[in-house]
């Protein structure tokens, strides 16, 4: 099954979404809204920091070289990936809901999400490798 | 779903490159199917056997 989306249109996309947080972080700081956060002076900088970051690796995407074909067998690798992180990710909350009953979390909440966005994407990228080797 | 790919491809002197690119996958998927780790689409079947100049899908591979 084809995308309906043509790359360039995807292209713009993500370099307007990736503009459009650098936007809201600069708007952000230049309005002085919130303090200190996940080692920054402020979420304005972080937002900025994430856009420029984002806008990289778009760009070294862009002019990397290597073709990459997307076929079936990947797709097919991928959604039983995506299945996995999502039970992961269950599994995460009920042990966390457990935990946190037992012993109330202390640590604060874009510290712990930012946590689990990299968990799962570990999660995924761990599942994927192995799945890739199986089929 | 048992299949004939290796055998067909090495009689007509195909790299696993030149049939990969053929059908559009990567080699390493043709190596999961000649391996019979991967079960293809019907699609992808077809495709195959069109390239290993086979009339009938049925003649790459069978189903047991």
């Amino acid at each position: 099954m084809k995308d309906k989306k043509s790359p360039k249109t995807r292209l713009i996309a993500r370099y307007g979404f990736s503009v459009a947080v650098i936007l809201a972080g600069l708007i952000l700081n230049y309005l002085e809204v919130g303090s200190e956060f996940l080692g920054f002076s402020s979420i304005g900088s972080w937002l900025v920091y994430v856009g420029f970051i984002m806008m990289a690796i778009i760009t070294l995407q862009l002019i990397s070289k290597k073709k990459r074909i997307t076929d079936e067998r990947a797709e097919f690798v991928a959604s039983k990936a995506a299945r996995i992180s999502f039970v992961a990710i269950i599994l995460f909350a009920f042990v966390v809901m457990i935990l946190d009953g037992i012993k109330p979390i202390q640590i604060s909440y874009s510290y712990f999400m930012s946590s689990m966005v990299c968990g799962i994407i570990l999660v995924y990228l761990v599942s994927y490798k192995i799945l890739n080797r199986k089929y | 779903m048992e299949n004939k790919i290796k055998e067909i491809r090495k009689s007509l002197k195909m790299t696993q490159e030149e049939l990969a690119s053929t059908v559009d996958v990567t080699r390493q998927t043709i190596i999961s199917l000649e391996a019979g780790r991967y079960n293809p689409s019907l699609e992808l079947a077809w495709r195959i056997a069109k390239a290993l100049k086979k009339k009938k899908v049925e003649d790459v591979f069978d189903l047991n």
